[in-house]
């Protein structure tokens, strides 16, 4: 009953947030955004044709008209056309998410559990040579621009200047072995990317985990170095760390392959949103966006909820 | 790093005063005697304690060159001829062109210098305004704790941080049009809210300790107490976030170019890139070697330059010493 109610005092508080991220999108690209009224009509309008697209886009209605019908076109998911194909914005994307999920998810998990498993091996041997060594890895892959590694892994894997292995560019997956043979350097590069900060993060929470108290009880009980790790440590850590990745799962799917998808020319939403940024196509990019803003706040409220589900002592003020 | 145990370096020694201690960053001078009753701030401390971390020193060190560079070229000393067409595409590397030329023949030294310059304008730019931004809307939050004022803040906050990055850019790029400076302005738009958030932590903390407890029964302003005696206690803070916001300034700035939503006029580092993309294929590395080089020696040196300075100024560990 009191998660319950803890679950709608978390809902009740997203409404703001809601509210501020349509409004900021809005104000952005709607209100002070383009004029889109010539790239609805053809050459040579009449003075009639162009009152009747303005009309339709409702620029001739007051602030808060406009605003209900941003709202509106966000309930029902409904962005309109695109400018430059004219195919609804909608299925533009329900066509191009689960390619950008194909591209992104592989990497994204693998770089969150190898930065863990790098993360709990330099804790473990905190001060000493191995975490040095790992940390200054962390750091050197913080420091590389992620553009320099997507070009250092195609010359290194794609090109005949290296291995030439994998494509360079493209998407032609019908079976599963096109799938490896496409995903596999944008993976790597991906793993790559995440892994310095990721690793930094994660070992940080371990260590302070490793300062407690409880820590402390367990060793002087004799409980092995190994099972305080997998067993008490982790679990601690587990919070912080799982919030990290849920809350990063929106900017993977959609924010994060900006890059790769345009580099390896990959028909996900990162290509289909920056092809809209550079022609200018207001509709897509109001529409990737939005969607991305709510489904992040979507997550935030999600993941409060669940850790009051598993982890009572969290307090619905912290 | 940043949580190591404290008996590796936090423990000073206070019977060994030479060598790098005692050098001019140092005001007091550690004898023994006066180790005892050292009563030291948390700068004089935090410098020393700077001073003999070599990977920070060395750190700082090239962050120095990389500026002195970059003011070679505000002086217009350096880096001027970047694009003049001097020579035919892609000639070697000569006496005359040190890194050989781009495809239009220009200077690929000149260009990476200036492109050194171009990555100080917008580091320094953002660095500033949104750790000045963030510092202060982060005591004013802080200091309000739990009024409307605060939670307004966080709404803000919490808002911006729910639009992923490079869309932000992106939207800022369609309302401000053609404006040059719709990077530089996302840029301080999304990156103050980390130290806002941080320093908003802090201030709640500061603001049970005795003095401003003080202040306020003194029946001193809240906008004194804020500026005068809240604000300079988390300088330290600040100093972290501004080299923090420097480098993802830097980092951000190379992939926003590449993506067509940074730097339009002038050259920098990601305009170089962006160029090398079409080259690397061709087998032609000139510009790729020049620009990320510099870029990655720039930003792992602030990178380290960072973390030293937090080891260095974190009053926990100032404290156990």
């Amino acid at each position: 009953m009191e998660t319950l109610q803890f679950a709608f005092r978390k809902i009740l508080y997203a409404i703001p947030l809601l509210f501020g991220v349509t409004l900021i999108s809005f104000l952005l690209m709607v209100y002070f955004g383009p004029d889109l009224t010539y790239s609805l009509i053809g050459k040579n309008p009449t003075s009639e044709q162009i009152v009747e697209v303005r009309t339709q886009l409702g620029y001739d209605q007051p602030f808060f008209i406009r605003y209900g019908m941003f709202l509106k076109e966000i309930v029902t998911f409904d962005f309109g056309n695109s400018l430059s194909t004219g195919e609804r914005v909608s299925s533009i994307l329900l066509r191009t998410v689960p390619v950008s999920f194909a591209v992104a998810l592989p990497g994204f998990v693998i770089s969150e559990l190898l930065a863990l498993a790098l993360a709990l091996i330099a804790a473990n041997n905190r001060g000493g040579f191995v975490d040095k060594g790992i940390m200054v890895f962390a750091v050197v892959g913080m420091s590389i621009s992620f553009l320099i590694v997507v070009i250092i892994f195609q010359i290194v894997f794609c090109s005949v200047y290296g291995l030439n292995l994998f494509p360079v560019q493209g998407w032609v997956v019908s079976n599963v072995a096109d799938y490896i043979h496409y995903v596999a350097v944008p993976t790597m590069v991906i793993v790559f990317v995440g892994l310095g900060y990721n690793t930094r993060f994660f070992r940080a929470v371990i260590v302070e985990e490793l300062n407690r108290d409880y820590v402390r009880t367990a060793r002087a009980y004799g409980v092995s170095r190994f099972r305080i790790l997998s067993a008490h440590i982790l679990k601690n850590a587990m919070i912080p760390i799982s919030t990290r990745v849920i809350i990063s799962l929106p900017f993977v799917v959609i924010a994060g392959n900006l890059v790769i998808e345009r580099y390896f020319n990959i028909p996900g939403v990162g290509l289909i949103t920056y092809n809209a940024i550079t022609t200018g196509d207001l509709p897509i990019v109001k529409a990737v966006v939005t969607s991305t803003a709510i489904l992040y706040v979507i997550a935030l409220v999600f993941t409060d909820i669940v850790y009051r589900m598993i982890d009572p002592r969290v307090a619905l003020n912290s | 790093m940043d949580t190591q145990p404290p008996s590796s370096e936090n423990r000073e020694d206070p019977s060994v005063p030479e060598g790098a201690v005692t050098e001019p960053v140092s005001p007091v001078i550690p004898t023994a005697e006066a180790s005892l009753y050292r009563s030291e701030s948390l700068w004089t401390k935090s410098i020393r304690k700077f001073a003999r971390d070599p990977m920070g020193i060395a750190a700082l060190v090239i962050v120095s060159v990389f500026f002195v560079i970059a003011c070679g070229v505000w002086a217009g000393w350096i880096g001027q001829n970047w694009s003049a067409l001097q020579a035919d595409g892609y000639t070697g590397m000569s006496r005359e062109h040190w890194f050989g030329t781009n495809i239009n023949g220009q200077d690929i030294y000149a260009r990476t210098i200036q492109g050194t310059k171009t990555a100080f304008e917008v580091g320094l730019i953002v660095a500033v305004l949104s750790t000045v931004i963030g510092g202060i809307l982060g005591a004013v939050a802080g200091y309000f704790d739990r009024t409307i004022v605060d939670e307004v803040i966080m709404w803000l906050y919490g808002c911006l941080d729910a639009i992923p990055f490079y869309l932000f850019v992106a939207a800022v790029a369609f309302a401000l049009r053609d404006q040059p400076y719709a990077m530089h302005v996302a840029m301080i738009a999304t990156f103050w809210s980390s130290t806002c958030r941080i320093v908003r932590g802090e201030v709640i903390k500061i603001n049970s300790l005795e003095y401003v407890q003080a202040a306020k029964a003194l029946g001193v302003g809240s906008m004194t107490i804020i500026f005068r005696h809240v604000i300079p206690n988390t300088f330290h803070i600040l100093l972290v976030q501004g080299t923090i916001a420097f480098v993802s300034a830097i980092k951000s700035e190379v992939i926003l170019t590449y993506l067509g939503l940074g730097v339009k006029h002038g050259v920098s580092w990601g305009t170089m890139l962006s160029e090398s993309t079409f080259e690397v294929s061709a087998g032609i590395f000139n510009n790729f070697i020049a620009a990320s080089s510099f870029l990655f020696l720039l930003v792992i040196a602030f990178n380290l330059f960072a973390d030293a300075l937090q080891d260095a100024l974190d009053p926990k560990k100032v404290t156990a010493s």
